[in-house]
């Protein structure tokens, strides 16, 4: 299957929410434009290129093999561990506070994605937070949360 | 007051040893994430935009003003030695800029990269002094039908040059249009396409937004599969140029000049169209066309001049019309506004310090580029050789960081991570962001100006065709729009790498 031929889709799905989202806002006329005017319009335009699109798709044929080609090789387990690590960061973030946290999330990514030796995580880890902190906490007056270790 | 009274003014904010300090952060920072490939001007401007909030409006611009003409000088560095572009206006530089560096001539390469640009930042300064007080008098008879028809033609044109496909371009743009009117109604404040969230209420920031389509995305792209980057290894010397290198490289310096400020002045031009360009038109002037790509120091000198005097030229429409022309200028606007400054046609008369301060530091700037590039190539060929697995945490570092510090909301780094996975999705299956950053910050602006000339007109349509300028810029904009189906336009139409920084 094509690629193209799912992101059509998938875009056609997203104009037909903005029309409609347009339409319940109130779309008024062109004397008085309401709150719903614009996304009806976009929405509009957003279902007409999402239809050239999937038509161009329909008429070029079948292309055999290009989704899979466009997942070969990905290291999917990487990528996966690395949205992880970050959707936890930002969940703990303000609870575990700046230091700790960010100390956490650096240690689990160089060691994640192309493995370092221990002592080279942590203490480039370590190092990376204190420095991060000390510029944006410390010299440019950024408040970052404290959390458990009350720091700041 | 006359020229020389503004440029009094302009160097007398941009003279103070704070703003010179910041202006010295500013293109520091810039050269090295142009070095850094991976982190491009957009991404190093979110990060440092919340390190502004203490400094006054002057030194913020000065300061981020020169992360975007540093980052032009860094990126012919990695695009010289390492075969790879630091940032996308230094595409073109590999060709020639490689070759010459397999050939020994690293030095002289990395030299009239450096000179080029230099010169060539003067000239768009010089430029932009003297076609921004005009341009701004004009601007101030602009009613909101301009003001949206030039911002129509402003997107289009982006679209247009975009590198793939127009119906995916126009799609991201819509979609950017979308996501900027997300939040208040600015009129009758309703809120709008908000699910109830509290966050959404004042919009989705442009940082999570920027942060997330050009920072976690790249960062994703690059770990999904293992890369190896081998840097070239030659000892570098002689930086200064010859006699008979600078006898070649003076035209392409003047030419690439001229061309890069001009078509950084079009919305939705700049630096990557001006780079290829001057190329194309080095070679097509040549005598000898046929040593393009072998390592001619024109195929340098023309490039990376072209770029520097796009990224100077791009200041035109966002200070005097308060457009942005590109993604670079979207994210300097918002700076701009946050600390309570709307450029447009009144800055120069409101705000004379500001807006003669940037450009007069745009002087000092490049003149420390010049002094910066030089000796410290030795320093920037060690920061090429930091290994990705080392820099990756510390991006993505960056950018948890520059996102919580604009809004001090965690979720912002939810955004950030969102719009991550919808940039790495979107790089896959060939959709650009540059479309939809532009068309986001824009799109409020696109609004207010359509509803305003409406109900000026009365719901008549015949307002954007009845003021000339108004017209014209939208007969252009059709006219792009439709230039694919016409076959000998959609011949025409040049394909741009990526654009995938500004």
């Amino acid at each position: 299957m094509k690629k193209d031929f799912f992101s059509s889709l998938f875009w056609l799905f997203i104009g037909v929410g903005v029309c409609y989202a347009g339409y319940d806002l109130k779309i008024g006329n062109f004397h008085d434009p309401g709150s719903g005017f614009i996304f009806f319009w976009v929405g509009i335009i957003m279902v007409g290129l999402s239809l050239i699109i999937f038509i161009q798709t329909i008429r070029m044929g079948p292309k055999v093999g290009e989704m899979k080609s466009l997942w070969s090789g990905v290291r999917w387990k990487k990528i996966i561990s690395v949205l992880l690590a970050l959707f936890l960061y930002g969940y703990v973030f303000t609870y575990l506070g700046f230091i700790l946290s960010t100390i956490l999330l650096l240690i689990f990514l160089f060691k994640t994605v192309e493995p370092q030796k221990w002592y080279v995580a942590v203490t480039g880890a370590i190092l990376s937070a204190l420095i991060a902190y000390g510029v944006f906490q410390l010299w440019l007056g950024s408040p970052l949360p404290k959390g458990l270790l009350n720091i700041g | 007051m006359d020229l020389w009274n503004y440029l009094s003014i302009g160097f007398s904010v941009a003279l103070q040893p704070i703003n010179i300090f910041y202006c010295f952060v500013g293109v520091f920072i810039g050269t090295l994430i142009g070095v850094l490939p991976g982190i491009g001007p957009v991404g190093a401007m979110s990060l440092l935009l919340p390190a502004t909030f203490q400094s006054t409006p002057e030194a913020a611009i000065i300061m981020l003003g020169g992360i975007y003409y540093g980052a032009m000088y860094g990126g012919s560095t990695t695009s010289i030695l390492v075969n790879i572009p630091g940032e996308a206006a230094s595409v073109v530089t590999c060709l020639d800029g490689y070759q010459m560096a397999r050939q020994g001539r690293a030095g002289p390469a990395l030299g009239i990269a450096a000179f080029g640009s230099f010169i060539a930042g003067t000239v768009s300064i010089v430029g932009l002094m003297l076609l921004a007080p005009p341009l701004s008098r004009f601007a101030v008879k602009f009613g909101p039908p301009e003001y949206f028809t030039l911002m129509v033609l402003g997107l289009t044109i982006l679209i247009y040059l975009a590198h793939g496909s127009m119906p995916k371009a126009l799609l991201m743009a819509a979609f950017g249009i979308v996501l900027g009117l997300v939040g208040l109604d600015s009129i009758n404040a309703v809120p709008r396409l908000t699910f109830d969230r509290l966050e959404f209420l004042d919009g989705i920031g442009l940082v999570p937004i920027v942060m997330g389509l050009f920072g976690i995305s790249e960062v994703l792209l690059n770990i999904e599969q293992e890369v190896r980057r081998d840097i070239f290894k030659t000892k570098i010397k002689g930086l200064f140029p010859t006699a008979q290198d600078w006898r070649a490289s003076t035209g392409a310096i003047a030419r690439g000049s001229l061309l890069g400020f001009f078509l950084g002045i079009l919305p939705g031009g700049g630096a990557v169209i001006s780079s290829f360009i001057s190329y194309a038109l080095e070679k097509r002037i040549s005598k000898h066309p046929e040593n393009f790509g072998k390592g001619v120091i024109e195929g340098v000198a023309g490039p990376e001049s072209a770029n520097n005097a796009a990224a100077g030229g791009a200041f035109i429409p966002l200070m005097t019309l308060g457009i942005p022309p590109n993604v670079v200028m979207a994210m300097l606007l918002g700076a701009f506004m946050i600390h309570g400054v709307q450029p447009g046609p009144l800055m120069m008369k409101e705000s004379p310090g500001l807006f003669w301060g940037v450009i007069v530091s745009m002087y000092v700037g490049n003149i420390m580029l010049l002094i910066l590039n030089l000796p410290l190539i030795g320093l920037w060929v060690q920061v090429l050789k930091v290994p990705y697995k080392i820099l990756f945490p510390l991006i993505l570092l960056f950018c948890l960081i520059g996102v919580y510090t604009v809004s001090n909301a965690v979720f912002d780094i939810y955004v950030m991570i969102v719009f991550g996975i919808f940039g790495y999705l979107m790089k896959k299956f060939d959709y650009e962001g540059a479309p939809l950053v532009l068309a986001f910050v824009l799109g409020p602006l696109l609004e207010n100006n359509l509803r305003k000339s409406l109900i000026m007109s009365q719901g008549d349509f015949s307002i954007f065709f009845t003021r000339p300028l108004a017209a014209i810029s939208l007969i252009i904009a059709l006219f792009l729009l439709i230039s694919p189906v016409i076959p000998w336009m959609g011949r025409k139409r040049v394909e741009i790498p990526k654009e995938d920084i500004s």
